[in-house]
């Protein structure tokens, strides 16, 4: 134990690294995956199947390839992007094909009678969207959207090997100098699913305010 | 409304265009020679490197017999070895055969030769890959008989496991890029941006000897270098041979730095409850005295260090072991 409480600091600044990087990517997962559900339920053929071969890459592509290909093939090209950010990025883009998928499974479980029936009072596309099915499928997205978040939290973790020196990364360089490994991936394991079970107690609160009484 | 209905023609279509796309994508980072790899140094597995196995000694059944670790090897038929199969130089699986070769591969592969007696190389040794994260725990539960993995002996660690050597004596070295004049040795780290892997005790000696440096830690070895050539890294840091091996495949960088800075002895993982430390050393001794140790250094670490094989480190000379 003595590990973890004379290295409390490194290692705190390990999870506030592993939040930000959690965060960021589920901000940018939640914001293109929107984009991309919207694309996959719209009317627009190109925009259809632009949605669909995104969703399909991101959904297939191992995020520890995806990361070497960002940090070690862009560079190749030209493109040098920050360790953190390629992080980020990657987690962003990874999450937002599941998240897509979380949005458009929420917009098919509202009832094709609902959409109807707003087409048929003249309702556009946008307002049958905004007004009618989003705010009844939100409720069935929050548990899938957990989900993602918890997905993106611990795949933040793989970020470690290619060098961004987030909760696991630390781990590791407390554990080479103090042979210590049990105690100190128990630590981290500990975090990990404390941050995990708060973010699923905050979806079902939020499940639970958006309940819909029929 | 249209919700998308995806007839299964159009989801094929589109499944075989993001294939054709990840592969032109995958194509275009391959390997082209200016460009970094991310694969090892390729060993060179075949019959001169059995042999060196095969005429190492062989124990006594005697000796065998009255060492209960030894024992329990000889009648598994095989020895459990926890490593790694990407490090160059030292462990690395030749992509043609299947087979560990490296002077850490090589060296299990005689240990396991002493004892069983037996000459088909490939099946002397069973690999388990270990981590730096896992090797302590697996030893301590039997996953693995050994662990032969470039393993810097240190006394938090002896707390923990066994280590029988040193059997070879390293230290790290630096490599930057080739135009690089602002890194002469270890002090210019200060301030710069250091690499290596998340394995090594390297990153504890950077932060030693030049605090001020900022230290990356990659998983694998040609990730730091990769990082290095492609400006992530200002330098990085690990052990000299396998940097020299590094070098001797990339001309885009240089060693600078003259000798090793640190001094960093490698030793055999063991269980601590078992008798097989005392074992292991009389297998270290025996194939120092017979010049065997010299020939694998020779066929593995001696492909990109000039120079005879250096003189083994004495048994039991460092803290720890």
């Amino acid at each position: 134990m003595h590990v973890i409480i004379d290295n409390i600091g490194f290692l705190l600044q390990g999870v506030v690294v592993t939040i930000e990087l959690t965060v960021l990517g589920y901000v940018g997962a939640l914001l293109l995956g929107t984009m991309f559900a919207v694309f996959r339920v719209g009317p627009i053929t190109p925009l259809r199947v632009i949605g669909s071969i995104y969703v399909e890459f991101f959904r297939n592509i191992p995020l520890l390839a995806l990361l070497v290909l960002v940090i070690f093939g862009l560079p190749d090209a030209g493109v040098t992007i920050p360790l953190f950010a390629s992080a980020a990025v990657c987690l962003a883009l990874s999450g937002s094909a599941f998240v897509c998928e979380a949005m458009r499974g929420g917009i098919n479980s509202v009832s094709v009678g609902q959409a109807e029936a707003a087409r048929a009072i003249g309702l556009s596309f946008n307002q049958v969207l905004g007004h009618v099915i989003l705010p009844q499928a939100f409720r069935a997205m929050v548990q899938p959207l957990v989900n993602v978040f918890i997905g993106v939290l611990l795949s933040s973790a793989l970020a470690a090997a290619v060098g961004v020196p987030e909760l696991t990364n630390r781990t590791q360089q407390l554990n080479l100098q103090y042979a210590e490994a049990v105690v100190c991936f128990l630590f981290a394991g500990a975090v990990y699913l404390l941050v995990a079970l708060s973010a699923g107690a905050v979806g079902g609160r939020l499940e639970r305010r958006l309940a819909i009484k029929r | 409304m249209a919700l998308l209905i995806s007839g299964r023609g159009r989801r094929a279509v589109a499944l075989a265009t993001v294939a054709a796309a990840s592969i032109t994508v995958l194509a275009a980072c391959g390997n082209s020679s200016d460009a970094p790899s991310i694969d090892g140094i390729g060993a060179k597995a075949g019959a001169s490197y059995d042999k060196i196995i095969t005429s190492a000694p062989v124990a006594s059944a005697a000796d065998v017999d009255q060492n209960a670790w030894a024992k329990k090897i000889k009648a598994q038929g095989y020895l459990k070895v926890g490593g790694t199969d990407s490090g160059p130089l030292f462990s690395i699986k030749d992509i043609n055969t299947g087979e560990l070769t490296g002077f850490d591969a090589g060296l299990s592969q005689m240990l396991a030769h002493y004892i069983t007696g037996k000459d088909d190389v490939k099946a002397l040794t069973q690999l388990t890959i270990t981590s730096v994260d896992t090797r302590e725990t697996m030893l301590q539960n039997n996953t693995v008989d050994a662990v032969f993995a470039t393993y810097s002996i240190t006394p938090e660690r002896a707390q923990k496991v066994d280590f029988a050597g040193p059997y070879y004596q390293s230290g790290d070295a630096i490599m930057v890029q080739k135009d690089n004049t602002s890194i002469k040795g270890v002090d210019d780290l200060n301030g710069k941006t250091v690499a290596t892997e998340s394995s090594s005790t390297a990153a504890l000696a950077v932060k030693k000897l030049a605090p001020k440096a900022k230290v990356l830690l990659f998983k694998e070895d040609q990730q730091c270098v990769a990082a290095v050539q492609q400006g992530r890294a200002d330098a990085y840091v690990l052990d000299q041979g396998i940097l020299l091996g590094d070098a001797l495949s990339n001309d885009s960088v240089k060693l600078v730095g003259g000798d090793p800075f640190t001094v960093d002895p490698y030793g055999v993982g063991l269980n601590k409850d078992t008798d097989a430390k005392p074992f292991v050393n009389a297998f270290l001794k025996k194939i120092y005295a017979s010049g065997d140790w010299a020939k694998l250094w020779k066929a593995t670490i001696g492909t990109v260090v000039s120079g005879d094989a250096p003189k083994p480190p004495t048994i039991g000379s460092v803290p720890g072991s």
